[in-house]
């Protein structure tokens, strides 16, 4: 009788147990997967306030860049590959196109006193060096969460609850070498 | 080490500190209420609420304390260079995921920064005018980074509940010893209990509050080297703030430096201090070692 009891009891702290990891791993499984989202949509939204800033950028070395067509017109260029990507990695790949198109399209500007001294165009390359900062540093939050998520449904116990909830690893964003460096800006 | 596992150990190291300091408050209270009731649960149930209470109204007042005793002001985004600095502070606050604090500047020729607020959703990090200045950007940024890391890890809650175990076991020593010295201890006491846990009780009392405070003080310089980590892990690039601390080290300050001391374990340098040798009384460790750890990550 005691010893039905006994097992009778060791049963069931076994489920309440099991139940407990359960939950735990649950949630931390769509915590970290809504994290990775999240992430997602901050470089989606830096994405599209670098694109809004381009016409203004344009504008306002039209007057000085006139001779520089090809220059300008790679920024354009990128700029409507960027407003038409659909996947994450494409719009990943246009903004390292349009990453180099500016780079260029600043190193150009170095050879027009008058731009450099133009107010509103400084303010445009800071503002624009910021975006791109930050959207290097969503890519590496993003990063981040997917490793955090992938190590968890990778190794045991995580995997065997990410199976029963049909959660695989996720991929990272692949950041080319070049743009590793931290952005040199003087101030 | 990787940066990952200087995390880990320095988080290790915290958790085992605080725990010890939680140990340190409840074996004082427990003195006191075996010194004065005969019965440690009475003052185990009376002393953690009082403490508790004490704590809260510390933490809540924080944040306004700080700022302005730091004398610090709002940074003003139509100066270039202190809207660069939001534009740092937004871009460390992406790396790590975390709402964006406020921006907020002391006028200062020293170059230092610190970080408070009770919860990372309204958190608050300063600068001086002086880092603003001398510091290049990916120094800056390290300098950033380092605070908002402080921010990730609620070192302010912990350094308000230290600071306030710290204050709660010094009123019990000093109740014991003022109360001894009118010969007022035991009175309470049924029975004359053992002598010698008696004894054992009154001189923890005594050595509690050296304990605690230096018990606080490794905690702060354990949590320095843990933000010194978690933001190298933030930029990806801990030569930054290494050079950062560097130009801070050698950057003597001119004339006295401004803000008052209790505001000085949250700098990220000592502003009072310039030490150089690993002292158990220092907020900060040493700045030698903490750039030799960063270097090495």
């Amino acid at each position: 009788m005691s010893l039905l009891l006994t097992i009778g009891i060791v049963i069931i702290v076994v489920v309440i147990m099991f139940f407990l990891i359960f939950w735990g791993y649950y949630n931390r499984i769509i915590r970290l997967e809504n994290r990775i989202e999240n992430s997602w949509g901050q470089i989606d939204v830096q994405l599209k306030r670098r694109a809004d800033l381009i016409p203004n950028l344009l504008e306002s070395v039209k007057g000085y860049m006139a001779h520089e067509k090809e220059t300008l017109e790679n920024v354009t260029k990128a700029r409507s590959a960027l407003m038409n990507a659909k996947t994450p990695q494409d719009n990943i790949d246009a903004d390292n196109m349009l990453t180099g198109a500016l780079k260029s399209l600043f190193a150009v500007s170095e050879a027009y006193p008058d731009l450099k001294a133009n107010q509103n165009f400084l303010q445009l390359q800071d503002e624009l060096t910021h975006t791109e900062d930050k959207i290097s540093y969503a890519r590496q939050h993003f990063n981040d969460s997917v490793l955090s998520f992938n190590n968890i449904v990778e190794t045991i116990p995580g995997i065997w609850f990410a199976k029963r909830m049909n959660k695989s690893t996720k991929e990272m964003i692949q950041i080319p070498v070049e743009n590793r460096e931290v952005p040199q800006v003087k101030f | 080490m990787l940066v990952e596992d200087h995390i880990k150990h320095n988080k290790r190291l915290t958790v085992f500190i605080c725990g010890f300091m939680a140990f340190l408050f409840l074996l004082v209270i427990s003195s006191f209420g075996y010194l004065y009731f005969g019965n440690i649960y009475i003052s185990i149930i009376f002393g953690l609420p009082v403490a508790l209470v004490y704590i809260a109204i510390t933490y809540s007042f924080s944040v306004k304390t700080v700022l302005s005793a730091a004398k610090a002001r709002p940074a003003n985004s139509l100066v270039r260079e202190e809207k660069l600095l939001m534009y740092k502070v937004e871009e460390m606050a992406i790396a790590a995921g975390l709402p964006t604090p406020k921006v907020y500047v002391q006028e200062s020729d020293n170059i230092n920064a610190f970080a408070t607020g009770k919860k990372p959703e309204e958190a608050v990090i300063c600068a001086t005018t002086g880092a603003i200045r001398k510091l290049k950007i990916d120094e800056l940024e390290g300098v950033l980074a380092h605070e908002m890391s402080h921010i990730k890890n609620h070192d302010i809650l912990i350094a308000t509940v230290t600071i306030g175990v710290v204050g709660a076991i010094s009123l019990i020593s000093e109740i014991v010893f003022y109360s001894m010295f009118w010969g007022g201890a035991g009175r309470g006491r049924k029975n004359e209990g053992n002598a010698i846990i008696m004894v054992l009780a009154i001189v923890l009392i005594i050595l509690a509050p050296i304990f605690s405070r230096l018990t606080y003080l490794a905690i702060s310089r354990k949590r320095e080297y843990l933000a010194d980590s978690n933001g190298a892990y933030l930029t990806r690039n801990p030569e930054g703030l290494a050079k950062a601390l560097e130009k801070i080290k050698n950057d003597m300050p001119q004339g006295k430096p401004k803000g008052s001391k209790t505001v000085a374990p949250l700098y990220i340098a000592n502003p009072f201090k310039r030490q150089s040798t690993n002292s158990i009384w220092s907020t900060h460790p040493p700045i030698n070692e903490r750039i030799k750890r960063l270097r090495s990550m």
